[in-house]
């Protein structure tokens, strides 16, 4: 079975010791950040990208993944023990996470939130590897014309998706795509808006604008907050679950995984979405809603495993049409360029032990974290004692070598800190600057299809309409345009995401 | 500044460092690491030619040769930094047609001129592409390519790598030497212009050998010609262009070293000798043969006549096309 030869290559790949070191790598630091509050997924992988420089390909991307689903379980960890997200994705796991521990279930919590996620891990890891073949031969039938219809339709989404204000949203997404004009025109070979500046023929550097809108950003903005993380109350004893919570909790984790895992493939989607959905489907199914918010373990096990699963399966994407529909999966897209590797349906077949490696290292991973962390929960709780005033300057120290390793050039540096800057800009404001890094990687993919389908029409815009696929999705697109037009289910929309607040 | 300006002021400055520091410095060259740019990102070609060299040069002069990536703006970032440098042998520069033939007629505004900043030192290699086009064309060789195109005027499109670059002028050579019109479709990089002649999206791209190579011998895509003046080692049953129908027809990418304008001959002619050397030993060719490059060597004067060449065949072919970016 073509399958299992796969899974095997995928295997010998990810069990090489080099892979399994970073494999751990990559999840140990993502629990770590997962941990503590206020540096997310996102800001870690930028700051990490330019040190996977000398890595190989695939070492690079394995880790990268690690720290994105390590970060699902720390994440956790942080909700269940002190009431305070490590990540925005584990943010519902407070409401009942918490009210377990405090009940004297904290070990019970953890545990399911563990197992829930290695379960969804398991299953998402099948999916991954059975639906992107038939995926990327899919998408292999994509000319120009599709690939910017897709792209429409992803942006789209990625607004619908969006947390917080739809107007800010936009405002976001088209300001990331002004960003992503910079550089060198593809098919003219002039250059935009580089004033003179020759760093700039190149575009604005995706690891710049990733480490300095998030990275910088979140620590600049964590410093001036104040440090009081000292709740930790609850002693962990006896990560055991009884029979009876089990049987409570495992419908949930298949809901959860079952919806995490269709979530995850959404633009837009991913983690975060698929744990605030799961925990409204958990509430929806319950017999007794009324439980939720006062330590039921439903609450727990399904959004744990949702998010897990959505951050393994929004890979399917970038793997098999190299497209990325999250900020997480934006940056991979640059891990992948630094290595000279264009993501796109070619990938499979032309590294396929990067593509197998990576699927198999999830799994890998997530036997990892499981075995690793119920132990280690002390020690993680250890590390939100180390004062913020310390610890942040360090990274900050760091990330700036990292920016300037990548080409040797300290015009990068000056340019991640002038978007740390606006990073913190637009924390003041409130923008999510999520929707800005998808415009800005999706932007410049976008204006090339687009041109690209226009010289194969020799100037026909009529291709995006006539080809069936292309069609297809920009009615789609057309739908999810109504949707956030239509104020009834703009409010409905508010309604979902008011979960989190 | 006037031309006759720029000359005095090149004169000038290469008497001042002929008169002073250099004759003694060339003594004991080399008496520290050498800096090796190479405008260009690591892990691609133009870096692993670099690399494979500093390891072998650095053992021949008895320093330590350090290879130092200085990748932007198509190439002209690094190699500016060369031009600006102290000439004292210290830091020399690896690069390639694009920055030193290409550049000068394609950018309107370039920071360093190839002739004032730049002395030749050697010509490292070449590099072969390959004419590869989509399977269902319903051509075998370069004449029913050609026959083709003029059958129907621009109706066939050819990908390249991006405006400008040595991929997409070779096209437009292709396509002046044998009057016929293509049309462009540009690419970042061939990896997603590979995919696309593979599909049919586009039909013809000439590529670097190495990279084409896999596909073909999958059967996704038809060899149609190297670009060479011989056939490659790589693919001995393909023809080149040349002795296809467009007799004279050649399109290599050269490899090779700059020293900054004002470099003491006896310091170049040392370490010209020495590369000459590492050219010679049969495992650096091995290593160049697998990149679909050919080791060259020579002396400087040579490299520069080369580089003069290549120089005006592609300023010709830029203005022909109008890739010229302002």
């Amino acid at each position: 079975m073509d399958l299992l030869n796969h899974l095997a290559l995928g295997f010998g790949v990810a069990l090489a010791p080099v892979n399994l070191m970073y494999a751990l790598i990559g999840a140990l630091l993502g629990t770590l950040i997962g941990v503590l509050p206020g540096i997310g997924p996102v800001a870690t992988i930028a700051m990490l990208l330019p040190t996977t420089y000398a890595l190989q390909p695939e070492s690079a991307l394995i880790m990268l993944a690690g720290i994105y689903y390590g970060a699902q379980y720390g994440g956790s960890t942080t909700s269940i023990l002190i009431n305070m997200p490590g990540e925005t994705s584990s943010a519902v796991t407070c409401l009942d996470g918490h009210q377990m521990a405090l009940q004297g279930q904290a070990g019970a919590a953890l545990a399911i939130a563990a197992l829930g996620s290695f379960f969804a891990g398991c299953v998402a890891t099948v999916f991954v590897a059975a639906f992107s073949p038939p995926l990327s031969e899919l998408a292999l039938k994509f000319g120009a014309a599709e690939y910017f219809s897709l792209m429409v339709l992803g942006l789209l989404g990625a607004v619908v998706l969006a947390h917080g204000s739809l107007l800010k949203a936009i405002a976001m997404i088209v300001f990331g795509l002004l960003l992503g004009i910079v550089g060198t025109d593809v098919n003219s070979g002039v250059t935009r808006f580089a004033f003179g500046i020759p760093e700039l023929s190149d575009g604005i550097g995706v690891v710049s604008v990733a480490m300095g809108l998030f990275g910088f950003a979140e620590i600049i903005t964590n410093l001036e907050g104040k440090e009081k993380r000292d709740i930790v109350a609850a002693k962990v004893k006896g990560l055991w679950i009884s029979k009876a919570q089990f049987r409570a909790a495992w419908p949930a984790v298949l809901r959860g995984t079952g919806l995490g895992s269709v979530l995850g493939l959404l633009p837009g989607g991913g983690a975060m979405l698929a744990s605030f959905a799961s925990y409204a489907l958990e509430k929806k199914v319950a017999k007794d809603p009324s439980r939720f918010g006062k330590g039921a373990i439903q609450g727990v096990a399904g959004p744990e495993s949702a998010n897990n699963a959505g951050a393994q399966t929004s890979f399917i994407p970038l793997l098999t049409l190299g497209i990325p529909e999250n900020a997480v999966m934006a940056l991979m897209v640059g891990a992948m360029t630094i290595h000279n590797i264009q993501p796109g349906p070619q990938v499979m077949t032309s590294n396929p032990t990067l593509f197998w490696g990576l699927v198999a290292s999830m799994w890998v991973g997530n036997l990892m974290l499981v075995v690793l962390n119920l132990p280690l929960i002390g020690m993680w709780i250890k590390l939100l004692q180390v004062p913020y005033r310390i610890l942040y300057p360090a990274i900050l120290l760091f990330c700036a070598i990292g920016v300037y390793t990548i080409s040797n050039a300290t015009f990068d540096v000056i340019q991640t800190a002038a978007m740390g800057f606006l990073g913190v800009v637009f924390v003041k404001l409130e923008c999510e600057p999520a929707p800005l890094l998808l415009g800005f990687v999706l932007g410049p993919m976008m204006e090339e299809n687009l041109r690209r389908a226009l010289l194969l029409s020799r100037g026909d815009p009529t291709v995006f309409v006539t080809r069936p696929l292309s069609l297809v999705m920009l009615l789609m697109a057309a739908s999810l345009l109504l949707l956030i037009v239509i104020p009834n289910i703009r409010r409905r929309r508010a309604d979902v995401f008011a979960e989190e607040a | 500044m006037t031309a006759a300006l720029r000359l005095l002021a090149a004169v000038a400055m290469a008497a001042a460092a002929a008169l002073g520091a250099a004759p003694a410095a060339a003594q004991t060259y080399p008496s520290k690491p050498i800096r090796l740019v190479v405008p260009f990102p690591p892990s691609g070609a133009t870096d692993i030619v670099a690399r494979t060299l500093a390891q072998k040069l650095g053992d021949a002069l008895g320093t330590s040769i350090v290879v130092d990536n200085r990748p932007g703006a198509g190439g002209t970032i690094g190699s500016d930094i060369v031009a600006k440098a102290a000439p004292d042998g210290y830091t020399l520069l690896l690069s390639t047609t694009s920055t030193h033939s290409i550049a000068p007629s394609l950018y309107a505004k370039l920071p360093y001129s190839v002739e004032r900043d730049f002395v030749p030192v050697i010509h490292v290699a070449d590099a072969t592409n390959i004419l590869v086009v989509t399977p269902s064309l319903p051509a075998a060789n370069v004449r029913e390519l050609i026959a083709l195109a003029k059958a129907k005027p621009g109706a066939l499109n050819y990908a390249s790598s991006g405006n400008g670059t040595i991929v997409h002028l070779t096209a437009e050579l292709f396509a002046s030497s044998a009057g016929i019109k293509l049309t462009h479709v540009p690419y970042k990089g061939t990896a997603l212009a590979l995919t696309d002649l593979m599909t049919g999206q586009v039909s013809i791209l000439f590529d670097n050998i190495v990279s084409a190579l896999p596909h073909v011998r999958d059967g996704k895509l038809k060899a149609l010609a190297v670009t060479s003046a011989r056939r490659s080692p790589l693919v001995p049953e393909v023809p080149t262009v040349s002795e296809s129908g467009l007799p004279g027809f050649v399109s290599d990418t050269y490899f090779g070293v700059f020293a900054p304008a004002a470099t003491s001959p006896e310091v170049i002619a040392r370490i010209n000798a020495a590369i000459n050397k590492v050219l010679a030993a049969p495992d650096y060719q091995e290593r160049l043969a697998t990149l679909g490059a050919q080791a060259a060597g020579g002396t400087p004067e040579q490299f520069a006549a080369i580089v003069r060449s290549e120089t005006a065949k592609w300023s010709r072919v830029v203005k022909e096309s109008g890739a010229s970016a302002e």
